[in-house]
C-alpha cells in the first residue's frame, strides 16, 4: 500500500473532497434551499402575527390588506448569495483563530485548524441564514478541543468565550454540528507533513540526506552541494546561511498553512501534502523545487519518462494550489472586505430564518424537526382533506408560529437595541 | 504472508460501506425536493437510518445498548447497532469515548478491525453506530472455556490476525490503548477483529503529553504504570504480548489486583527495571526505586521457553521481544510480523477451521456495551460459571 491508498480511505477524501464544480453546485443548492425556506418561514411568521393581531382586535381583517402586505413584503426579502455566505463563514473562521488566541494558554494551532474545517464543512450543507455562524462557531471550536485531545471542560471553555454566551448556548448545537459533519471528526492537516519535509531538508543541508531509491548514485554530499548552490528565494536581499534559509522557509510556510490554507477551499480540493508543498513553493520556490527533484528526478530522464511526467503533473497541481493560497487576503488588512462584511451582516439580519434561531431552547433539534416533518407529510397536498381538518391544522400551525414568534421577537428587539447602541 | 493488503469487502459489506461520496450530489438533490421541510443533513441522516432495521437487544451496559439489526433491503445481512446512551450527568456534550470510537473507526478500514458501516442519529439525539456483526464471541470466551481445545497453530492464526490489525492502527498513527482478549471479537468466518476504540487516540506530536491512565491493568505496560506521559505503539505491543501469553497459559499472565501489585508482578515475571536494562526509567514520574537487595534479574530466553513450552523456542523468542521492559527495545508490530515464528512449523490454522463456541452473539453484545479500560469482576464470575457447567457435564 502506498500513502495515497491510505489517504483514499480517509473520511476527508471520501466525504470532504470536491471538484470546483461539485463544490460550487453544492453551495448553490444549499443556498437555494435555505432561501426558499427563509421566505416561507418569514411569511408564516407574518401571517401568524397578522391573524393574532386581528383576532386580538376582535374584528375581521379589512378587505385586501392582508394580501397586499404579503406580496409587498415577500418581494423585499433579499436572501444572501452563496458568495456572501462564504464571506461570512470566512469571517467566522478568522474569529476562531482570534478566540483560540484569547485562551491562556492559547489553544493549539491544530485545534483551531480542525475547528475551522468543521465550520467550513458545516456550511456546505447548512446556510448562515438558517444557523447563524456566531452560534455555530464556538461549538465547532469546543468539539475540536474534544476530538483533538485538548481536553478542557465546557465550563472552562465557556469562560473564554466573550459576551454573554453561556455553556448551554455553546453546547446546544453540538449534535446538529456533528450530524452535519456526518460524524467524521478526523481532519488531515498539512502541518506534520511540513515538519517531516523540513527535517529531510535539514538532514540534506548537514550532508546526511538520503538519495531517492531510483537515484542510488547520488551521494549525500551531492545533495548538499546542490542545495547550497540553489538561487536565493525571490524578495530576499541578503544572502544567508542555509540553516537561516530553512528556518525562514519553515516559518513562512507554516504561517501560510495557519492562515491561507485554512481560509480558502484548499482542504476541499487538495491533499495535505499538496497543500504544504504549495505553501513551501510560495515561501521559497527554489527550495521547494529542489525538494521535489530529490524525489522525482534522476539524471538522463527524457520527457516521456514516468517520473518526468509525474513531476510535471504534480507541479501543475501545486501551482494551482499555490495560486489559491496566494489569493487569500486577510480581513484585517482589507477595509473593502470589512465594508462588504458589514453590508452582508445587515442583510443577514433581515433574512435570518426565524424558526431556527433559538437553538438552545430546542434541546433536541432533530427530534423537533422530525416532528415537524411528520406533521408536514400528513398534510401532503396530494391527499384531499376535509375543510374541518384543514382549519384545525391551520390553527395549530398559527399558534406554533406565534409561539416561535414570541420567543424570537424578544431576541430581535434585544438585537436591535444592541445594534443601535453599537 | 504476514501482511494482508486491504481485502475487498464481501458483497453485503460493499452495499453497507457505501457511505456516500463527495460528489454524490445527485441523490442529495433528489432528497431535497422530496421533503424540503428537512435540513439537508437531516435528510441524509434519515436516508442512512432508513437502511437498517433494529431487531432484538443483545446487551445493555451503562454506556451503550447493542441491538442485532439487519439491512432493510436484505434481512440476511446482519449488523450490530450500538446505541450510545446520552449521559445526563455529563454536561459537556458527547462523551470522549463515543467521540474517539467514531473518529477512529471512520478512518480505519482493515479486515482485522471491526468495520463501522454507518453512523446515524435516532429520534432522541442518540448516536447509533452500525457495526460489523461478529457472532462468534471473543478470544476471552475461548480462552476460558475448558471444553475448547486449541493448539499452537490456532494461537498462531489468532496472533497473526491481531498483529495485522495493530500494525494497521499504528501505520495510521492510531494507538488503540485497550487491547485485551474481550476486545478481540470473532467474525463468522473466524477472522479476529480488534474492537472498542473508546480509548484510542492519534500519536501525539513529539514532546506533547498523553494520559497514562489507559489500558486495562493486566495488559498495561510498565512505562504506563510508571506514569509515562510520552509513549508509542510499544504500549499496544505489550498488551499484544500479554494476550499471547494468556492464549498459551489460558489464564492472565500477570494479573495484579492494584497498580502497585501489577508493577510487583511484572518485576517478578520479567525482572526489575533498572537504568541498566532500561535507560531513563528512574526519571518516570511514578517510578518506584527498586530495593537493591531484591533486584530480580532480567529473564533469559530459557525462562520464556520454560514458562511457555507450547510456544516452542522461536515462539518464546517472539513473545520475549514483545514484552521487553524498555519500550524502545520492544518489537514494533512490523518487526513482530517479520519474525521467523510465522514461517516455522506448524502453519497457522485456516481461519475457517479455528475452534469455535456458541453463544457468541450475546458475548458481542456484552463486549460492545462495556466502557473502555474497565477491569470488571467478570473473570471470576465466568470462572464460576464454567465450573458449574463442568459439574453438570
Amino acid at each position: 500500500m502506498i500513502e495515497d491508498d491510505f489517504y483514499r480511505t480517509s473520511s476527508q477524501f471520501r466525504l470532504w473532497s470536491f471538484t470546483e464544480d461539485s463544490l460550487r453546485s453544492l453551495r448553490q443548492d444549499t443556498n437555494r434551499l435555505a432561501s426558499d425556506r427563509v421566505r416561507d418561514a418569514l411569511r408564516r411568521a407574518r401571517e401568524a402575527r397578522q391573524s393574532a393581531n386581528s383576532s386580538a382586535a376582535g374584528t375581521p381583517n379589512p378587505n385586501g390588506s392582508d394580501a397586499d402586505s404579503k406580496t409587498g413584503d415577500e418581494k423585499d426579502i433579499e436572501c444572501l448569495t452563496p458568495d456572501e455566505e462564504q464571506e461570512l463563514v470566512r469571517y467566522f473562521c478568522e474569529q476562531i483563530v482570534q478566540l483560540g488566541e484569547s485562551y491562556k494558554p492559547p489553544l493549539p494551532t491544530i485545534v483551531r485548524a480542525t475547528a475551522i474545517q468543521y465550520l467550513r464543512r458545516f456550511y456546505l450543507t447548512n446556510s448562515p441564514m438558517t444557523y447563524h455562524p456566531k452560534t455555530i462557531m464556538p461549538c465547532a471550536l469546543f468539539i475540536a478541543t474534544k476530538t483533538d485531545n485538548y481536553y478542557m471542560s465546557l465550563r472552562q471553555f465557556a469562560e473564554g468565550v466573550p459576551g454573554d454566551t453561556s455553556a448551554e448556548d455553546i453546547i446546544a448545537p453540538e449534535f446538529l454540528v456533528m450530524q452535519s459533519l456526518r460524524f467524521t471528526f478526523d481532519v488531515r492537516h498539512p502541518f506534520r507533513g511540513l515538519e517531516g519535509g523540513i527535517m529531510e531538508l535539514t538532514a540534506i543541508s548537514q550532508g546526511l540526506g538520503q538519495p531517492a531509491p531510483h537515484n542510488p548514485n547520488q551521494s549525500p554530499d551531492d545533495l548538499r552541494r546542490t542545495m547550497l548552490s540553489l538561487s536565493p528565494p525571490p524578495n530576499t536581499q541578503s544572502s544567508s546561511s542555509i540553516s537561516d534559509r530553512l528556518a525562514r522557509a519553515h516559518h513562512n510556510t507554516r504561517e501560510i498553512l495557519k492562515s491561507a490554507a485554512q481560509m480558502t477551499d484548499a482542504y476541499f480540493f487538495y491533499t495535505p501534502s499538496q497543500i504544504w508543498l504549495s505553501a513551501l513553493l510560495l515561501a521559497d520556490r527554489p527550495l521547494a523545487e529542489f525538494y521535489l527533484d530529490t524525489k522525482l528526478s534522476a539524471p538522463n530522464l527524457d520527457s516521456t519518462h514516468t517520473l518526468t511526467q509525474l513531476r510535471a503533473k504534480l507541479l501543475t497541481t501545486l501551482n494551482d494550489c499555490s495560486a489559491l493560497l496566494h489569493s487569500y487576503n486577510p480581513l484585517a488588512s482589507d477595509p473593502e472586505q470589512k465594508k462588504a462584511l458589514r453590508r452582508i451582516g445587515k442583510k443577514l439580519y433581515h433574512c435570518q430564518n426565524p424558526e431556527k434561531v433559538n437553538l438552545a431552547g430546542q434541546k433536541r433539534i432533530p427530534a423537533a424537526a422530525a416532528a415537524a416533518a411528520a406533521a408536514a407529510s400528513v398534510s401532503d397536498p396530494a391527499t384531499p382533506e376535509s375543510e374541518m381538518e384543514r382549519l384545525a391544522k391551520k390553527r395549530k400551525l398559527e399558534s406554533e408560529a406565534k409561539r416561535r414568534d414570541d420567543i424570537f421577537g424578544g431576541e430581535l428587539v434585544m438585537e436591535r437595541t444592541r445594534e443601535r447602541q453599537g | 504472508m504476514a501482511f494482508s493488503p486491504l481485502v475487498a469487502p464481501s458483497p453485503s459489506a460493499t452495499a453497507l460501506l457505501k457511505k456516500g461520496s463527495a460528489t454524490g450530489q445527485e441523490n442529495e438533490s433528489q432528497l431535497r425536493h422530496s421533503s424540503s421541510d428537512r435540513e439537508i443533513t437531516e435528510q441524509l441522516n434519515d436516508e442512512v437510518r432508513h437502511k437498517y432495521i433494529k431487531a432484538k437487544k443483545l446487551g445493555e451496559g451503562t454506556y451503550a445498548v447493542v441491538f442485532l439489526g439487519h439491512l432493510r433491503a436484505d434481512p440476511s445481512s446482519f449488523v450490530a447497532i450500538k446505541k450510545i446512551k446520552v449521559n445526563a450527568e455529563y454536561k459537556d456534550g458527547l462523551s470522549m469515548d463515543a467521540i474517539r470510537e467514531v473518529k477512529y473507526l471512520q478512518e480505519l478500514s482493515h479486515p482485522n478491525i471491526i468495520a463501522l458501516h454507518d453512523v446515524f442519529s435516532s429520534k432522541d439525539q442518540n448516536l447509533n453506530l452500525v457495526l460489523e456483526y461478529l457472532p462468534r464471541g471473543d478470544l476471552e470466551m475461548l480462552i476460558k472455556d475448558s471444553n475448547i481445545h486449541y493448539g499452537v497453530a490456532d494461537i498462531k492464526a489468532w496472533m497473526g490476525m491481531l498483529l495485522r490489525g495493530v500494525w494497521f492502527c499504528h501505520k495510521n498513527f492510531v494507538l488503540h490503548r485497550d487491547i485485551k482478549p474481550n476486545n478481540l471479537l470473532i467474525a463468522s468466518d473466524g477472522e479476529v477483529k480488534l474492537a472498542d476504540f473508546g480509548l484510542a487516540r492519534s500519536f501525539a506530536d513529539p514532546y506533547l503529553n498523553m494520559t497514562h491512565q489507559v489500558i486495562t491493568r493486566w495488559y498495561r505496560p510498565p512505562e504506563l504504570l510508571y506514569g509515562a506521559r510520552q509513549y508509542s505503539g510499544a504500549v499496544d505491543i505489550w498488551s499484544v504480548a500479554m494476550v499471547f501469553a494468556e492464549l498459551l497459559l489460558r489464564v492472565p499472565f500477570v494479573a495484579g489486583n492494584s497498580d502497585l501489585d501489577q508493577i510487583a508482578r511484572i518485576c517478578e515475571a520479567f525482572g526489575t527495571p533498572t537504568e541498566d536494562n532500561w535507560p531513563g526509567v528512574s526519571k518516570l514520574p511514578n517510578y518506584i526505586p527498586a530495593d537493591a537487595n531484591h533486584l530480580i534479574p532480567g529473564q533469559s530466553r530459557d525462562f520464556f521457553l520454560r514458562q511457555f513450552p507450547t510456544a516452542g523456542a522461536v515462539g518464546a523468542d517472539l513473545l520475549m521481544s514483545m514484552c521487553t521492559l524498555d519500550p524502545r527495545k520492544r518489537s514494533t508490530a512490523y518487526q513482530a510480523l517479520r519474525h521467523s515464528w510465522w514461517a516455522t512449523e506448524p502453519r497457522p490454522t485456516n481461519k475457517e477451521d479455528l475452534p469455535r463456541k456458541s453463544g457468541g452473539t450475546k458475548k458481542m453484545g456484552d463486549d460492545l456495551t462495556r466502557r473502555g479500560g474497565e477491569l470488571d469482576d467478570q473473570f471470576k464470575h465466568a470462572a464460576r460459571q464454567l465450573d458449574f457447567s463442568a459439574m453438570k457435564a
